[in-house]
């Protein structure tokens, strides 16, 4: 064995990494084995989160804002309870952030609602004085792109074995069904919400984006 | 500039003098030790091509040393730090342990002006973005803390409703009462079950009183809730209501306002927020 290893500079390369990363394998692997599975309680989102998400994305949130809360008092003070690894077991890709021009978003959930997230999309100015993130009055204009949402939560359900429709876990179904429960989940929201246009528009039945980003912010608890 | 002048440069380069003459002393004794002296001492057995060594003890110090840092190794892996007890999370519960007992003490028994300075505080990071920096509301976005708590808001609830704070009885339908009785009404509440002061309308209490078991039937005759059935308001106007509201939080016909149960606050701090809160009352 070690005879043909000084034979074949390149597998012992190779056994040279394996003895020196040894240690680092054996207790740095298994560690993230574990804590990279879902918290207790942590759920895939659902299709109308999904196309918040992707609202989120599209519109680079995560440039500003970070999701990543650090075991500090004066961030746990500000922002709520840590992070932990498994939350973002079902998120592809995480959006933790490098910066924090705007505050942390992780749990914001917890402590903003419709209502405000409305105002504030509309006009930031107007809930936070001296504020300067931009207007995303666009977001009451486009619609929320349901399909490619679906598209992703079925993609990842087939190929990473994400548990859609499992006992306890969000539905996901035929597209048909998905956007009817993208419908039904939009309901209360638009009730909450005030501008007319999204709601003429969510009563023919289209879901503006703004409906989609508000679920999401929402389900980041 | 004369560099001598200062100190430290002075030190500096005592100091790198007495570097260069230790240096050139030390290296020129080991030349000559070179050029001069042949070695000597016992030999082992072994020679290789003409090559031996010599019996060379290890020192005393040298192998103390050795054998104390495979020991501090041994701590280190299995008891010291990544094996053992260290952990980040564990950090951070120390740092709140520790940050909590020192807040415990400070604020054991603030005085009035520190629960407003600290309500004022807290009311600006958690209140503010929904409440207004000035607690007006914002035009109507959520409740104008300077009519909140007074016989104005109480006549609110009763034309419009109130709803969304979890109570087992329910929401309060909106037009219990036409404006006129249930301004009397407000002035009952706010005179006798709240006793917050004299009421503006102290002439209609008698007529508020006799039209209170309206309300009483879900408030109870004393206002308090029938032990946690619906609000307690015989504490309507004082910083305890504030604090109900952080706790069950409202989903309302304004907007929605989340509970502030969730361990973000303490009670002291809650308490704080109503101080804060009363004294926004117009």
């Amino acid at each position: 064995m070690f005879h043909w290893l000084e034979k074949n500079p390149f597998f012992f390369a190779v056994a040279v990494f394996v003895v020196i990363a040894y240690a680092g394998i054996v207790t740095i692997l298994p560690d993230f084995m574990n804590s990279a599975r879902p918290v207790v309680g942590t759920k895939p989102y659902t299709v109308l989160q999904l196309a918040g998400r992707h609202a989120y994305i599209k519109d680079s949130c995560n440039a500003c804002h970070s999701q990543l809360i650090r075991p500090f008092k004066s961030e746990t003070d500000r922002y709520g309870m840590y992070s932990l690894s498994g939350e973002y077991a079902y998120d592809r890709p995480f959006l933790w952030g490098s910066k924090r021009t705007g505050p942390d978003l992780m749990r914001v959930g917890n402590y903003r609602t419709t209502d405000w997230h409305e105002n504030h999309m509309l006009d930031p100015i107007s809930v936070v004085p001296g504020s300067i993130m931009p207007k995303y009055t666009h977001m009451f204009s486009n619609p929320a792109n349901i399909e490619t949402a679906y598209a992703e939560a079925f993609t990842i359900k087939k190929v990473f074995n994400v548990p859609y429709d499992k006992a306890d876990m969000p539905k996901l179904g035929t597209y048909e069904e998905a956007t009817k429960m993208a419908l039904a989940e939009a309901k209360p929201i638009v009730e909450d919400m005030k501008s007319p246009e999204v709601k003429a528009a969510f009563a023919r039945g289209e879901i503006k984006e703004i409906v989609a980003i508000i679920a999401y912010l929402n389900s980041l608890k | 500039m004369n560099w001598l002048n200062d100190n430290v440069n002075l030190l500096g380069l005592l100091g790198a003098a007495a570097i260069i003459i230790i240096t050139v002393f030390v290296v020129g004794k080991y030349i000559k030790q070179i050029k001069n002296e042949k070695s000597t001492g016992e030999l082992v057995g072994e020679d290789w091509d003409g090559i031996g060594e010599y019996k060379n003890p290890l020192p005393i110090g040298w192998s103390l040393s050795f054998i104390g840092t495979m020991v501090w190794v041994l701590w280190y892996f299995l008891i010291g730090y990544p094996l053992g007890g260290y952990s980040q999370i564990g950090e951070y519960n120390e740092e709140v342990a520790a940050y909590n007992t020192k807040f415990e003490s400070k604020w054991a028994n603030p005085d009035e002006q520190t629960l407003l300075g600290m309500g004022e505080g807290v009311f600006l990071v958690q209140c503010a973005p929904c409440h207004g920096v000035t607690g007006d509301g914002i035009n109507g976005k959520a409740a104008d803390m300077s009519r909140w708590g007074t016989e104005l808001a109480i006549v609110d609830t009763i034309v419009k409703g109130s709803k969304g704070m979890g109570y087992p009885l329910g929401d309060m339908p909106a037009g219990m009462l036409d404006k006129e009785s249930a301004t009397a009404v407000a002035a009952y509440v706010f005179e006798k079950i709240a006793k917050a002061g004299k009421s503006k309308n102290s002439d209609l209490v008698a007529t508020g009183e006799a039209l209170w078991p309206t309300c009483a039937a879900c408030h109870g005759q004393d206002g308090k809730g029938m032990s946690g059935s619906s609000p307690n308001i015989s504490n309507y106007g004082k910083p305890e209501f504030v604090v109900d509201v952080l706790n069950h939080g409202k989903k309302g016909d304004i907007g929605t306002m989340p509970s502030f149960n969730d361990g973000r606050l303490t009670d002291i701090q809650k308490l704080a927020v109503g101080k804060y809160v009363n004294s926004l009352i117009e």
